[in-house]
């Protein structure tokens, strides 16, 4: 006869694992999760490429096609470059309210690449500094 | 399943509606217009990623983002 008696510590083992799932669901589901997650599904697959190895994307301004990077970041992440690869000047602006990372990510890039003149219009100017950000948190 | 995806102080808040039924359908767009109305930004986007800002809610969309107002940081 075959016996399904549980082996002694299989009890621990399981609620062990549902633990491990539960903390999993939760850290995969706060906001900031969420924010990288939306960010990750909107960028074109070159700007999650870039993201994912240099903690930066890319976008070119839909008004006068500039190039602008996108660090991570809420704020003074955005620099627009000339064509030798240099910042030329960093422009901050942020949708209002405090959004995640991702999300402000997002909106950024969604501004310049629909309505560059009108998000500049509203962005603060700010010099570079020490050249770039690392790129890396 | 179509989907409005608003950013908010939570990441994201989404409304999901069938394109199939009209009443959803006309729900959405009122949704659509209460947003674009306090300043929101809509945005649709194809399968490269290119994405669109909209103006006027488009009942063919499978998703629209919104984002608040830009201000300076």
């Amino acid at each position: 006869m075959f016996s399904f008696r549980r082996p002694a510590g299989a009890g621990n083992l399981r609620a062990h694992s549902l633990r491990q799932l539960y903390r999993k669901f939760l850290s995969e589901n706060t906001r900031e999760a969420r924010g990288q997650r939306l960010l990750r599904d909107w960028l074109t697959p070159e700007q999650r490429r870039q993201l994912e190895a240099n903690g930066y994307f890319e976008v070119t301004g839909c008004d006068s096609g500039k190039r602008y990077r996108i660090y991570r970041g809420r704020m003074t992440n955005v620099y627009e470059m000339d064509d030798l690869g240099s910042p030329r000047k960093g422009w901050c602006f942020v949708p209002f309210g405090f959004l995640a990372v991702g999300d402000v990510m997002l909106a950024q890039k969604i501004a310049l690449e629909t309505s560059e003149d009108a998000a500049l219009a509203v962005a603060n100017r700010f010099v570079p500094k020490n050249g770039l950000p690392s790129g890396h948190p | 399943m179509a989907t409005l995806i608003v950013m908010d102080h939570t990441g994201d808040t989404r409304t999901y509606f069938d394109a199939k039924d009209a009443q959803a359908l006309a729900n959405a767009e009122v949704q659509f217009r209460k947003l674009a109305a306090r300043g929101f930004t809509a945005a649709v986007r194809n399968e490269t990623g290119e994405v669109t800002r909209v103006r006027s809610f488009d009942p063919n969309a499978e998703e629209i983002l919104f984002f608040p107002r830009l201000v300076g940081g």
